[in-house]
This record gives structure tokens, sequence and C-alpha cells, in this order.
């Protein structure tokens, strides 16, 4: 999930992450309707009685009334321009097809001339279904000069009920001044340094601007140990989507020795199976550098933390 | 303080995947028996609270916009309000004060995630620090595991203890139309589950579920013509500095603060006495425990002699979650509505075959995380 990236002074530093998400949308009858039609080259709308309306894409309920809409309409291939904007990926268009009462959004082809609000146009299926909206591959002008169709029952339709989805997230994020200098220690020189508070004297660990509890300006860094207590643990055999290790391992929470705050790491150096007897709380544990080569400025430049004495001392 | 009350509420038969409706669907599902119960319709309705869990949970943003075309709110005041596990009654304490502050006299607020949707475990991992702790994150069952673990060496609780609530929740979840694990489970069946976050185990970790919730709350005035409001006579969210020095998680201080500040407001100085019904919203059952404590229903470190009692158990002197709790649904961001919706149908007499004879006062828990964010609320069938 964390990428990391070693700051320097003369880079700039920010932690780069990407967030890579899978879904499966559940489209509800309306929009999954829309999608399967697209592949037969039929436009649905949906048709509100009470708000005489018709939308397209159609809807599971009317968005004047919040009722459930009467019927599927089939919409014609033809409409009018009603806005537009030039972007360096095309031009995207509310398009207001004929027989409708709302715009669609979609994209027009201009390689067949100028397009501007009241313009005819046309849609253009795409060569191949793909259940997508992009089905529907594109709008073009409309230059046959026929009188406007309408929409008229859609009769039956099929459904496409649900649809992958992913995203991909990539964010940038500022170390700022104290984070910057904490990972550039750990990984030039093996320290861990905190903010003292001047009130309550607590070593905070990551370093911070000001003391979570006297919201007071914390000020100077101080280095702490790389040897502290296991706070808490957990032994993960859960497997997901996202997850940097591979199971089993200990989740663990230490509070390293002259800091007051937990640090999240895990435990390890010896059978994961035997964790439940050999790991109690309050028990001292010490890192376990990753050699100095490998290290990147994150938590991780910490191999591990290990019992003390460690597994094969005792 | 102005008297606000709950007359109307409405949830859906949760599930582990809809494949029939979308997000908004379900959602919709829950705000129509709302005003159904409530005998209102979306006209009567002056605002409008969202509750979702966070948005990485669904991949739609802002997902309040998409949600008013579903509901006819469209032209009413609509606000998303969020705030992990216990949004849903987050959303609610903002509801409340619309009504306390004559913004509104009927607020609707709608709870729900469809959690079969998106990776449900890598959303949560992505509330933890980017850089300090997230490559080790494992949603909050990881370090929700790690301090029951500690609550067990620090205070002899076992893990018997929390298979006795994963027991009696199931059991309860039986009773339950809305639910959708109803299986009985035996302490055996839970201690030889598969350990997921040992000490946390398959049979100690609720469903992941698709659901919504919905409650209305109305002025003093405007309840007058429902003819058995739930009266809310105290409700409270505290939150915790997530990294702070020295900070207790052996027992949630902001469900300490939360749970003295309702039990103020509502008159009460002995809720295992004057409370006869209790919902806690328990993402794993060592939750449960450790809020036992913390609404100090038995003395800190009680939590495991008070379960082994049967005292919660539906027959018990003070039941908790006759609903089932979580064991039985748990879809997120509608949690925490839910378990205010149970209690409240509690005091109303109405929660069916798990109903409490004759519960008046009924209790209900909340929050987000190990120990971070907690709600508490006390609703009663006298205004008081």
């Amino acid at each position: 999930m964390t990428d990391g990236l070693v700051t320097s002074i003369d880079e700039a530093q920010v932690l780069t992450t990407t967030l890579s998400m899978p879904y499966t949308l559940t489209t509800g009858p309306a929009a999954g309707s829309f999608l399967f039609e697209l592949g037969n080259h039929r436009i649905l709308g949906s048709r509100c009685e009470v708000c005489s309306r018709t939308v397209v894409p159609p809807s599971d309920y009317c968005s004047r009334c919040g009722e459930a809409p009467d019927e599927f309409v089939q919409l014609p291939e033809t409409g009018t321009v009603t806005a537009l904007t030039r972007t360096d990926r095309g031009v995207l268009a509310l398009i207001r097809l004929d027989g409708a009462d709302a715009d669609l959004l979609h994209r027009l082809d201009l390689a067949k001339g100028a397009v501007t609000v009241g313009t005819r146009v046309r849609a253009v299926w795409a060569a191949t279904a793909t259940q997508s909206v992009l089905d529907l591959d594109c709008f073009v002008l409309d230059e046959d000069d026929q009188p406007p169709g309408t929409a008229h029952p859609a009769g039956e339709v099929g459904l496409i009920a649900q649809v992958p989805h992913q995203l991909e997230l990539e964010y940038q994020h500022s170390y700022g001044p104290h984070y910057g200098r904490l990972f550039d220690e750990l990984a030039s020189s093996r320290r861990i340094l905190g903010s003292l508070c001047p009130t309550c004297r607590n070593v905070l660990v990551p370093p911070r601007e000001f003391c979570d509890a006297c919201f007071v300006r914390t000020g100077q860094h101080v280095d702490v140990s790389d040897h502290g207590v296991l706070q808490a643990f957990s032994v993960i055999h859960l497997e997901f989507v996202g997850q940097t290790r591979t199971p089993p391992y200990i989740y663990a929470e230490i509070v390293l020795d002259g800091s007051a705050t937990r640090l999240i790491h895990t435990v390890a150096g010896f059978d994961v199976a035997t964790a439940a007897e050999r790991l109690s709380i309050g028990m001292p544990v010490r890192a376990v550098w990753k050699d100095p080569a490998d290290c990147r400025g994150t938590l991780n430049d910490i191999d591990y933390f290990e019992p003390v004495p460690s597994p094969d001392q005792q | 303080m102005p008297a606000v009350a709950i007359v109307g509420v409405g949830q859906t038969h949760h599930s582990r995947r809809r494949k029939d409706v979308s997000q908004v669907g379900l959602a919709r599902e829950a705000v129509t028996r709302a005003l159904e119960d409530a005998g209102l319709t979306m006209a009567d309705i002056d605002s409008v609270v969202v509750c979702t869990g966070p948005v990485l949970f669904a991949a739609v943003n802002q997902p309040e916009k998409w949600l008013v075309d579903a509901i006819g709110a469209r032209l009413k005041p609509v606000v998303r309000v969020t705030s992990g596990g216990g949004t849903g009654l987050a959303g609610a304490l903002a509801a409340v004060n619309q009504v306390r502050a004559g913004f509104a006299d009927r607020v609707l607020v709608v709870a729900y995630d469809k959690l079969s949707e998106g990776a449900l475990q890598y959303s949560i991992s992505t509330l933890y620090d980017p850089f300090w702790g997230r490559e080790f994150a494992v949603g909050i069952m990881g370090f929700s595991a790690a301090y029951w673990r500690a609550r067990m060496d620090v205070l002899g609780h076992t893990e018997e203890a929390a298979a006795l609530v994963s027991v009696k929740n199931h059991k309860n979840a039986m009773l339950n139309p809305y639910a959708h694990v109803r299986k009985e489970v035996s302490v055996e069946d839970v201690l030889s589950s598969r350990p997921l976050c040992w000490p946390i185990k398959l049979l100690d970790v609720p469903p992941i579920s698709d659901g919504a919730c919905a409650v209305i709350l109305a002025s003093e005035s405007a309840a007058k013509a429902c003819l058995d409001p739930a009266w809310i006579r105290g409700m409270a969210y505290y939150c915790e500095a997530e990294n702070a020095a020295y900070r207790s998680m052996i027992q949630s201080e902001p469900l300490t603060l939360a749970a003295s500040r309702v039990y103020q407001q509502a008159g009460i100085t002995n809720p295992r006495r004057q409370c006869d019904v209790v919902e806690v919203q328990e993402p794993f059952t060592c939750f449960e425990l450790s809020y036992y404590e913390g609404l100090g229903l038995c003395p800190p470190g009680g939590a495991a002699e008070l379960v082994a009692s049967g005292a919660t158990e539906l027959t018990g002197d003070i039941p908790v979650n006759p609903s089932g709790g979580c064991m039985g649904a748990n879809p997120i961001g509608a949690t925490a509505l839910i378990r205010l919706a149970e209690i409240a149908q509690q005091v109303r007499g109405r929660a069916g075959a798990h109903q409490v004879p004759d519960a008046r006062v009924g209790l209900m828990q909340a929050g987000g995380g190990w120990a971070n964010l907690r709600g508490v609320a006390v609703v009663s069938s006298e205004k008081g």
C-alpha cells in the first residue's frame, strides 16, 4: 500500500502511495437495463407519468417526485445539443434526445463538422459491445434532416446486474518537517526521533508539532531507544485485498523506551505458531534493522522487532 | 433542552449481497419503511441527514447527491455525516441537534452501506496514517484483537468470555427477521473456528452485509401526532486522540465520558437497574465485553463475569443485543442507526419476537475503532 520514498532536502518531500481498489457495483434495474440494451443498439429511458417526464439514462426513481417510474421507453438515436465543452480528450456535450425531458452526457465526434448549441446529432454505435456506456461510441452531426423521433415503450429488456469497477488513486503526501526528519534519520542513522512536550514532558513518537493532550508546541526532537515493550499484539491469519504482508504474521503495538506513544509494527524472528505462548503483554522487545543499503526511510527500515533476549539466546 | 422523539424507524432485510438494487435503492427501502412506520411522507420531512461509511467502501463520492434523487428529497436541506462505525449515531445526533435548535420539526436520518461491492479490510486500513503504520494495518481487526489480547492478560479474561457473547448474539439473531445470519453456535464452535486475527476467530466476527436503516426524529409538537414516540433522553458522542501519550486501550475513555454525560442528561445513576434493555454495536465479540464496563453495567474488569452470569441474555436482568447485534447483520454505515432503531422499537413495545417485556428505558451504544469514537444514547417511552 505504501510505496516509500527516501526524502531529501533537494527533492520534493512527498510520499507517493497508490490505492488500487477493486469493486463489484450493483446497477439496479434502470442502469442495468440501460447498459444491457445498449448492447442491442437500443437507448433506454424511463417515464414518470406523475411528472410527465422522460429521462435518459433511465432512473429507478423519479428525481422530481421520488416515485418508481412507470415504464422503460426506447428513445430515438437522434437529438439536439444543449451544451458542450471542448476538452483535451475531445468534445463532451449534453444531448437532449428526441422525446426526452432531460439531457444525456456523451461525447461528440467533430470530425465531420462544427457543432454548436442547437445542432442536430445522431448516435454512432461502437463496433464491439463492452457492456458499458461506451457501447454508444459517440454522437455525430445528423445531416439527414428528418423530423425529430419519438420515445415508445421499450417492451422486454435485459439486465446487467453487476459491473466490475476499479479505482486507482494516487496520492502524494507531504512529509512536513517532523516526518521528513524522522524518516531521514531512520534511513541514514537508525535513529528514532520523538517530540518532547514541554508541558507534560511526554515524548511523542512519531514526532509532531503539537502535543495531542496539552495542545502546546513541542519544539524539541529527542532520540528514543529502538528497544521497547510490547503493549498489544495479535496474530494475523486473515488475507485481504491490498495486504502488504503474507500471513501469518504478528500485528504489534510497541511503546519504545523513552516514549509514551505506540509504534505499530511486527514481532518476528521465531515460529509464529508459538506466538500465543511466547509473547506476553509488557515483554521487552528490540528492533532488528534492515541492511543500510535496503533502508528507504519508512517504518519497514526496521525489519521487525524481536523479543529480548532474542529467541536464539533463550 | 427541547424534547426530541423517534417517531418512525425502518430497516432493510439485510443480506450478504443484494444484487437486485443499487446502493441508493437499498437506502430507499429503509426510508420507505420508516415513513410508513411514522405515517408520514417525504413532504413532511424538513431535513435529511445521510450516513454512510468511508466513500472507499462504495466507490461513490458524495453519495448523498445520488440518494436525493432516489428518495424524493430534492430542494430539502441534505447533509452527510460520517464517523467510522459510529456513523449512524453521529448522524442521529446531528438530526437531534437540528430539532433541538428549531431548525427542523422532522428530520430523516438514513444510513446505509453496501459492503458487498468493495474491498472492506483494505478500505478500512486507509484510516491509518499513510506514513506510520498503514503497512501493518489489518482494518480495525488487527488492533482490536491486539487490545483484546491485552485485556485478557491484564484482566484475566478468556477467549470463552467473548465466545459467550457470540453464542448469545447468534441465538438472539434467530428471532430477528432483519438479520441475515441466523444460525445458532456453541462455545465450542466459536473457540474452534478459524483464527482471523487471533484471538479474534471467525465466529467472533459479524458478517459483511448490505443494508440500510432510517429513523425519523421529531420535535415535541410534531411527535404529538405519533401514538408511541421513543423519547431521546440523552445522546452524546466523544472521541480520543489517535496517538496520544499513555492512551488507555484497556478501557475506552470516550465511552466512559459519553456514558456519564448521557446518564446525567437522562437522570440515570445505576444503569444496570434503571435500564431495561441495551443495544450495543459490537464489531467483534470482545468489544461487547469492554462496553459492559464502559457503560457501567458492571465494574471495570467485570465483563467476563457478567456475561457468564447470563444477565445479558434475552431473559437476563439486563438484556444486551436482543436483536442479535452486529452478529445478525453488519452494514457498517447503518449499524449504529440500527442499534438506535432497535432500542426505540424496544421502548415502543414493537420489537417483535425479541421484545424485552415491559421495556421502558433503553440504552444504546455505538462507535468506531477499538476505543476512539464512542457514542451513547438513552431512549424512553416517557418524555421525562
